[in-house]
């Protein structure tokens, strides 16, 4: 059994009966090895579809999540569940509950890191008062807005409002959390939240991958909200410096607020300030002037002073890129789409009104960004095998073109290991509106590739 | 990937009844089993079939049972029935397993346990219809028709399931507007099953939100034993637990009832 994985949380979805006999043959060695190498930030095991579990087939679950958590460093556990499972399970664990429960994979969502800028109000309520302040915290960190309940009665009041809520957060339990660096987005600025004592651990608990994620899909501003940093060391310094160099490749800033020199040698200031990291005392210094965050590259990739050339090695690899997009296609909706154009120069998109997009950025032996413009009418029709529905609305197609491009960037790594290059994707992102994805890339040059689909074109643009 | 012209063209490969099972077929439908084990005497085919079956531990007999006519006077009518239909879909079963990791002694052992617990079941609702019993029987082409249209596809499904939790017969019925259950009735059909089987095995989907009455009972209780079998260990491994979705919503009220028939049993 393999996990699907959406964003960044990989979910295996069992299904009927699950006991010690079966659990661990839905997990042979091929699939725990697959599941190590998935670029995710959490992993779960939805119960959505299993009518019966006993104790036996949850704890083979639970040492396989485990095993997962300690070479991954991701929080790890169950979803999608009801009261009467979550009692269960919660007397099968009580004492010794090391995963985390979350009652739906929404609510799992709001607890990693996305490419989305949109803070969320959540209603949460715990028995516990330790969960509910280690929910707060989480959900704060991720850039999310938690309403707190402190008891039962006060939860019932609330809840009864619930359209005011994106998720009502309850019959969920974080176990072993904070292991990564929490990351939120705003607007065009990444935001890592920083705590205690930072030192050799920041290698794993920060998440490299999803900040090349965002250097190859756009984002220019990196902040460290450091307001609760006690002190760093050497360890921490080289790691900063180390990410400073990479961020200039890409014409990044990455700053720090907040940061207090009182433990932490004044020193290590000036060497940072030397790699390139700016500090501020607060985060509305930057946040709230347009001017700055606009010189910082806060304001989408077309403020980036320098743009990263096509090589030759991404040329050369431009017909397999195509042929990955092309043979999705195929494979989605049993029909070809031909190439009638192929020409180097910026993002040029007739009758962008009518458009949507999605990108996807790999990196490794080669990197580069892929951007797909299609009408609406042929995205839908593109993404019907993962949308089903007829009647569905933009943000359901907008998030089946998500899916459809990772198949893609999972095509395209597949096709390119085959020559002995490795790579990784990014996450897809996807754009309403055309405007949105031209902040990004309309000063960038690339190959535009104009296919044909069903009589309609769309456009595979391939840039750096 | 699958296109319904690829559907339409497995459906037509599929070979119709034996003279010799359509014979002892009717026979049956008669009520002379005397005539119907004359019949499928004349294929040996079919009688090395028998004997295999019901010689399995699952049937447990003493002796070996070797005479045809002998077996069908152990099994009954209906349950004759049935087995004839069980012996005219192994005549569907792969030479190889492709998509998933069966073997043929697998499968009919899957055939065998279905057709068992389906009588069980039966009794505890207390339904005695040879043509309802017959309806576990079609229940595997399923899984034979998923391996023979899937088996070429296995890179593309999955990538496909990489990014979305879709099970074979979602898949199926998005590429070509017909799904597993819709295919195994119209073999159902190609064989001359009754409507009531044919009804019932699509049904069985789950998928079925206006049923009502004995047709939903059965649907819930076929659908559910069918995930009960798919669960044992020799069905996951083999890939099984995943190929179709499990409807938990539309067995829930009689899961209760089930289990307590499943552990008596």
């Amino acid at each position: 059994m393999r996990a699907v994985v959406k964003g960044r949380i990989g979910v295996f979805h069992p299904q009927g009966f699950l006991d010690g006999n079966n659990v661990p043959l839905l997990l042979p060695i091929d699939d725990i090895k697959a599941t190590e190498a998935l670029n995710i930030d959490m992993l779960l095991v939805s119960l959505k579809k299993v009518i019966f579990f006993n104790k036996n087939g949850f704890d083979a679950f639970v040492k396989f999540l485990n095993y997962i958590r300690d070479q991954k460093h991701i929080p790890v556990g169950f979803c999608d569940y009801d009261h009467q499972k979550f009692k269960t399970i919660y007397t099968f664990y009580k004492n010794d509950i090391n995963f985390s429960l979350f009652k739906n994979e929404k609510i799992a969502e709001l607890f990693v890191s996305n490419n989305k800028s949109d803070s969320k109000t959540v209603l949460v309520y715990n028995p516990d008062p330790s969960q509910r302040s280690a929910m707060a915290i989480e959900l704060f960190n991720y850039g999310h807005n938690p309403v707190v309940c402190q008891n039962q009665s006060e939860f019932e009041q609330k809840r009864t409002a619930s359209s005011l809520y994106y998720a009502i957060i309850e019959d969920t339990y974080l176990g072993f959390f904070g292991q990564k660096i929490a990351t939120r987005i705003t607007g065009n600025a990444v935001i890592y939240t920083v705590s205690n004592f930072i030192d050799a651990e920041i290698t794993d608990t920060f998440n490299i991958a999803y900040h090349n994620n965002s250097l190859n899909v756009g984002f220019r501003l990196f902040i460290f909200d450091a307001y609760k940093v006690i002190s760093m060391n050497i360890h921490a310094l080289n790691f900063f410096t180390k990410l400073a160099s990479s961020a200039a490749e890409y014409n990044a800033t990455i700053c720090f607020v907040g940061l207090t020199f009182e433990k932490t040698p004044e020193s290590f200031k000036n060497d940072l300030e030397d790699a390139g990291m700016l500090f501020f005392n607060s985060m509305d210094e930057i946040l709230k002037n347009k001017e700055l965050l606009n010189d910082l590259g806060g304001c989408g990739g077309g403020t980036a002073k320098q743009q990263r050339a096509l090589n030759k090695l991404l040329i050369n690899q431009l017909q397999l890129l195509i042929d990955a997009t092309v043979s999705t296609i195929t494979m989605m909706t049993n029909t070809s789409a031909t190439k009638t154009s192929v020409n180097l120069h910026t993002l040029s998109v007739e009758n962008s009104h009518e458009q949507i997009a999605s990108s996807i950025g790999f990196y490794g032996d080669l990197d580069g960004l892929i951007i797909l413009v299609f009408p609406k009418n042929i995205a839908k029709k593109a993404c019907e095998l993962l949308i089903g529905s007829q009647d569905v609305s933009d943000e359901d197609i907008l998030d089946s073109l998500a899916e459809f491009v990772n198949i893609i960037g999972g095509r395209t790594k597949v096709l390119l290991s085959e020559q002995k290059m490795r790579l990784d994707i990014t996450l897809p992102r996807t754009y309403a509106d055309i405007d949105t994805l031209l902040e990004i890339a309309q000063n960038k040059k690339g190959v535009q590739v104009n296919l044909d689909f069903e009589g309609q074109n769309f456009i595979f643009f391939l840039t750096r | 990937m699958i296109t319904s012209q690829d559907v339409h063209n497995y459906l037509l490969a599929i070979p119709a009844a034996p003279t010799v099972v359509r014979q002892a077929l009717n026979f049956v439908q008669e009520g002379d089993l005397v005539k119907a084990a004359k019949s499928a005497n004349d294929d040996p085919a079919l009688r090395h079939y028998l004997k295999i079956l019901v010689n399995r531990p699952l049937y447990g007999f003493k002796n070996e049972v070797t005479d045809v006519a002998q077996i069908f006077g152990i099994l009954g009518l209906s349950a004759t029935q049935q087995t004839l239909y069980n012996y005219l879909l192994s005549l569907l079963v792969p030479k190889k397993w492709s998509l998933f990791a069966l073997t043929n002694g697998q499968f009919y052992d899957l055939q065998a346990s279905l057709s068992k617990k389906w009588e069980t079941i039966l009794t505890h609702l207390g339904i005695q219809d040879k043509e309802i019993l017959s309806v576990v029987s079609l229940i595997p082409a399923t899984i034979i028709v998923c391996d023979a249209l899937f088996s070429s596809h296995k890179d593309e499904i999955r990538q496909l399931r990489s990014v979305k939790n879709l099970d074979f017969s979602t898949i199926l019925q998005r590429l070509s507007g017909k799904d597993l259950f819709d295919l195994a009735a119209e073999i159902g059909h190609l064989w001359g099953m009754s409507e009531t089987t044919i009804t019932l095995i699509q049904n069985s989907s789950g998928l079925n939100n206006t049923l009502s009455g004995e047709h939903k009972l059965l649907a819930q209780w076929i659908h559910l034993l069918l995930f009960y079998e798919l669960s044992q260990s020799t069905y996951v491994s083999a890939g099984l637990n995943e190929f179709i979705d499990f409807q938990i919503d539309f067995v829930q009220e009689i899961y209760e009832s089930f289990t307590t028939v499943m552990i008596a049993s």
